[in-house]
């Protein structure tokens, strides 16, 4: 099943590595395309999902834009410690649109999830959604 | 309010004045150093400029990388994905402006493709009666790049916060830019 939103299971952002107050990270995980994160300047730039619960995990999807490479890594601590990388992932420049990264993830077992982008196709990258099926 | 961050690349050939032009922007004018000391690896240098008329700040990443040949290769290395870049000559040694366009090859050839806002600085103003570049050539060729041209004297506290308050304004203005693009996507 999709979640439409992460955030109504419980699931927040714990840690964004850039921060325009009017585009939140919370942006990422309310369901919505229509809003975003933007990062600021500089790569790499990170952040961190933290589950209400462990949860098992078999696709991830994420709807960006300007991303070029970002990796990603999870925890199944309490704590946001220990992360384990799960993938490296490079995406195409679409002009216009946003890019959507679908990552197969085999009923995996996470309560924290961490992007890391390593580059962009432009100075600025943005992160418009994140879901996942179970 | 926005916070943004950039990646500043200051290059430019050996003993222009890119330290001296670094440092003094950074400590408002109080470090000139008066010896020559030559960097040979890169400096960094952070320092946060506000943006006119808005609440909004860039802080620059000030990557003060060496210009003597020898060291090039590996600074080039820590460059990273530049956000800006502010490129130095000496206006009293006319080779450091010919140089020029090499070093704006080499962050080309680093940036993939990406739009650098830049700024060309013909720093020591000062040493006027050995002046070997006009300021109309420089402005020229700078033009004819995208680079907006500015004089500087890091010796006389002359002109030394403009080329950087001019990559922080470019750079801010890229973002808003930026912006509106990804709101019209949705």
């Amino acid at each position: 099943m999709i979640d439409p939103a992460l955030s109504s299971l419980g699931a927040r952002v714990v840690l964004a590595t850039s921060s325009d107050e009017i585009y939140p990270p919370e942006n990422i995980i309310d369901g919505n395309t229509e809003t975003f994160w933007i990062s600021t300047g500089m790569f790499p730039q990170e952040f961190i999902i933290c589950f209400a619960e462990s949860m098992k995990i078999s696709r991830l999807t994420m709807h960006c834009y300007n991303v070029k490479t970002f990796k990603l890594e999870k925890s199944i601590s309490d704590d946001a410690t220990d992360f384990e990388p799960i993938s490296e992932n490079e995406l195409e420049h679409m002009e216009g649109h946003l890019q959507t990264s679908d990552i197969p993830l085999n009923e995996m077992n996470a309560t924290h999830l961490r992007f890391i982008i390593t580059s962009g196709h432009d100075h600025f990258i943005s992160v418009h959604r994140i879901s996942v099926e179970r | 309010m926005v916070k943004l961050r950039a990646r500043c690349l200051v290059v430019g050939d050996a003993a222009v004045g890119k330290t001296a032009l670094s440092q003094m922007f950074r400590s408002d004018g109080a470090h000139f150093q008066k010896n020559y000391s030559m960097t040979a690896g890169v400096e960094l240098v952070v320092k946060s400029v506000s943006i006119p008329e808005t609440s909004d700040s860039v802080e620059l990443y000030i990557f003060d990388s060496a210009g003597k040949e020898t060291f090039v290769e590996p600074c080039t290395k820590v460059w990273g994905q530049p956000s800006v870049l502010c490129l130095v000559f000496d206006l009293s040694t006319e080779p450091s402006f010919r140089s020029c366009g090499r070093w704006l090859e080499r962050v080309r050839a680093h940036s993939q493709g990406l739009h650098i806002p830049g700024v060309l600085v013909g720093n020591k103003s000062d040493l006027s009666s050995r002046r070997e570049v006009e300021t109309s050539v420089a402005q020229e060729w700078a033009q004819s790049q995208g680079l907006e041209y500015h004089e500087t004297s890091a010796k006389d506290m002359e002109n030394c916060e403009a080329p950087f308050l001019t990559l922080a304004q470019a750079f801010h203005a890229l973002y808003q830019d930026r912006l509106q693009t990804i709101q019209n996507l949705a």
